[in-house]
């Protein structure tokens, strides 16, 4: 069935090494999200699962076979590509036919195949269009739809909505997600957009220069994130990065100094720290909150206001550090309007400047997983 | 040093462009904006009307008068008798019941060179395109290898294989180095057509492949990705995807291919000494010039008669090419 394992993969073009010792494993009927910057190999690692690209080293495994040797076709998987790569010529029920005709299928399977995919996408009206013939969002459609008709162990998708307009990209992602608890086959997406990725995975690969940085369920990585590459790409805007210290370990645990004093509590494991080491800490524009006493001088400098949130641009007063601080409902500082600011608990993250790794938390317990997420 | 050169070309491109601004909007002014563009083209079109248009209607002058003189207005009108006795002929499949048996001989050998022809360089032509076209090493060089020909004179290449082809050319040296008997290959009627076709597709495939390779090069690389992953094998993807998508180029070539073919005339006259063995390889072109200019009894009438009528076949071919090429370009 659709399980994918992959073991130290690597892969080079030539003397350009794009993947590096890439560990996987993928549960039947998963919906996984592979996502990072532009030229990560996100594109690559799909096609090499999908036996488009060889490997250099390493092994892939799809429901417990070794298909490194294998064809694109013998892997049992369907792909949808960006573009499409619908066949021109000929018409949407050919497109979707071809694949099982090739494969020796009944023409009463064939068809039979062709009218539940067809019905479930509802492109039943164009079956004997040509795809030159249909908007983009149907052409989106009718790729799915020769994925479907394959009935593989594994989808691939690689950013299929990328040429689609927003309103329509939302449409079809969460067409994509019903198609997955419709039919509960395991999926693979590729995408850089991270609202698609935290919307739509029950896991997410983060990728960067060809590593992998994490992997875990979207919440997992967008509340334990393993390193700055990871807090810093999930969420929108980003997430606040501050030079800090160490201020103190007491009984409490480790508190934490942003500059000048303003000292917070923070959830490090005491053993983790020293007191006076230098971290960078890490908060969420979402996570602040404003306090009567104990918090942070921030200086407003402006703000955006989109109705039902505000976005309060400024500085930590002491240090000059910018910080965006996020508000529900209406709020309208005027420029230079001074507030205390401070983590909602649990909601500080700290990393170590140099390795730039998330420092461990006093209730690691909660998240295993998050880190290795294997 | 070059940063300056451009500049300095530029300044004077400017000032040229400026100098030209002037007379243009006065003309602009006087003969409207229009009109302006006409006057532009009205060189060329000079020079096309004297040695396209004016020819045509010459030789429509040329066809419906008779005699051996050799200005038109000398000649006295015969009306259609030149087709008449072009087309006169008890059976039309074997030419010696033909007022003009050369006539017909020679449009039987270009029929069937044409037929010949085609099949052989479009199956060259789409072959190598098709290997090519895939990644290899040195692809650039068989490129230029294969379109080399193409550059070369027609006669250069007609006394080329015939040095290679004569009783004592290479062929044959070779062939008695290997114990073989000789052949006069181009004293033998079924090699001497043989050749004729084979030289003419050396010639000409180069070009085509071209054509055909730009086609191969423009299909998109993911449909063969996703006729992988669709499980089609080698042959039903060239048959299913490359062949269907190659579609319109195929048409043009095909097209192309049958106007050139209809045209065969020089490499074929120098290779077979004028047609050769006997009128075996005669064509239609030939045919034309020998009547006008191949004696001294100078027959323009039923060259310009026979003219006529092979450029009324290419024109509907022609047609045809540029019907198809309209469609293809809405796909
Ligand atoms: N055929 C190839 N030959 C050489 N280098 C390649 C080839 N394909 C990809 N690369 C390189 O591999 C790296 C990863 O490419 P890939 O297409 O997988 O990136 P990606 O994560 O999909 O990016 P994007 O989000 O822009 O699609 C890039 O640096 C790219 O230049
Ligand atoms: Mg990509």
């Amino acid at each position: 069935m659709g399980e994918l394992k992959l073991s130290s993969l690597n892969k080079a073009f030539g003397a350009v090494h794009v993947l590096h010792d890439i560990d996987l494993s993928v549960k039947d009927g998963e919906f996984v999200v592979f996502v990072g910057p532009s030229g990560c190999g996100k594109s690559t690692l799909l096609r090499i699962i999908a036996g488009l690209e060889d490997v250099t080293s390493g092994r892939i495994e799809i429901g417990g076979r070794d298909v490194g040797q294998l064809s694109p076709a013998e892997r049992k998987i369907a792909m949808v590509f960006q573009s499409y790569a619908l066949y021109p010529h000929m018409s949407v029920r050919k497109n979707l036919a071809f694949g099982l005709e090739n494969l020796k299928f009944k023409r009463s399977e064939i068809d039979a195949r062709i009218a539940e995919a067809a019905r479930m996408l509802a492109i039943e009206p164009y079956l004997d269009r040509k795809p030159r013939q249909l908007s983009g969002g149907q052409r989106q459609r009718v790729a799915i739809g020769r994925a479907i008709v394959r009935e593989p162990d594994i989808f691939l998708f690689d950013e299929p909505l990328s040429n689609l307009d927003a309103a329509l990209r939302v449409q079809t992602r969460a067409e994509i997600t019903r198609l997955h608890q419709q039919i509960k086959t395991t999926m693979i997406y590729v995408t850089h957009d991270q609202v698609e990725a935290m919307t739509m995975a029950d896991k997410i690969v983060i990728l960067r220069a060809g590593r992998v940085e994490q992997v875990g369920s979207p919440l997992e990585l967008f509340d334990y994130p393993r390193n700055l590459f990871v807090a810093g790409f999930l969420g929108s805007p980003r997430m606040n990065i501050v030079r800090a210290s160490i201020a103190g370990i007491g009984p409490e645990g480790a508190s934490i100094d942003l500059g000048h004093g303003a000292v917070l509590p923070c959830d490090v494991d005491p053993a983790a720290v020293r007191p006076g080491q230098r971290v960078l800490a890490g908060i969420r524009p979402a996570h602040f909150q404003r306090v009567e006493e104990g918090g942070v001088p921030f200086v407003v400098q402006y703000y955006e206001s989109l109705g039902t949130e505000t976005y309060v641009y400024g500085a930590l007063a002491e240090t000059q550090e910018p910080i965006i601080v996020h508000e529900t409902g209406h709020f309208a500082p005027p420029s230079g309007t001074r507030l205390a600011i401070a983590p909602m608990p649990g909601r500080l993250h700290v990393f170590d400047p140099d390795s730039e790794l998330a420092i461990a938390r006093r209730d690691a317990g909660q998240r295993r997983g998050a880190v290795h997420g294997n | 040093m070059a940063i300056k050169a451009s500049a300095v070309l530029e300044r004077l491109v400017e000032g040229v462009m400026s100098l030209v601004e002037i007379p243009i909007n006065a003309l602009e002014r006087l003969m409207g904006r229009k009109r302006v563009p006409y006057l532009f083209l009205a060189p060329n079109l000079v020079l096309f009307g004297i040695f396209t248009f004016l020819p045509i209607a010459i030789s429509v002058g040329y066809a419906v008068t008779g005699g051996t003189n050799l200005f038109v207005t000398d000649r006295p009108f015969v009306g259609l008798d030149n087709f008449r006795q072009l087309l006169s002929c008890q059976d039309y499949s074997r030419p010696g019941t033909c007022q003009e048996s050369l006539f017909w001989t020679a449009i039987w050998n270009t029929f069937w060179f044409v037929g010949f022809n085609v099949v052989a360089t479009l199956l060259v032509a789409l072959v190598t395109a098709l290997i090519l076209n895939r990644a290899m090493v040195g692809r650039g060089f068989f490129r230029a290898m294969f379109f080399y020909p193409v550059l070369l004179s027609p006669v250069v290449i007609g006394l080329i294989w015939k040095w290679f082809l004569d009783r004592n050319g290479l062929l044959n040296a070779f062939f008695e180095m290997m114990g073989v008997p000789p052949h006069v290959f181009l004293l033998e009627v079924g090699w001497a057509r043989f050749f004729v076709v084979l030289v003419s597709v050396w010639f000409h495939m180069g070009f085509y492949t071209l054509i055909l390779l730009a086609g191969l090069q423009a299909i998109p690389k993911d449909l063969y990705e996703a006729a992988a992953i669709d499980a089609a094998s080698r042959r039903r993807t060239l048959f299913a995807i490359t062949l269907p998508l190659l579609g319109p180029n195929l048409l043009v070539v095909l097209i192309l291919l049958m106007i050139r073919s209809v045209q065969i005339f020089d490499e074929a006259w120098v290779l077979t000494n004028g047609g050769g063995p006997g009128t075996a390889n005669s064509f239609i072109v030939q045919y034309i010039y020998q009547m006008a200019f191949g004696s001294d009894l100078r027959l323009l009438g039923l060259a310009s008669a026979a003219s006529v009528l092979m450029g009324v076949v290419l024109l509907a071919l022609t047609l045809v090419q540029l019907r198809l090429a309209r469609k293809t370009e809405e796909i």
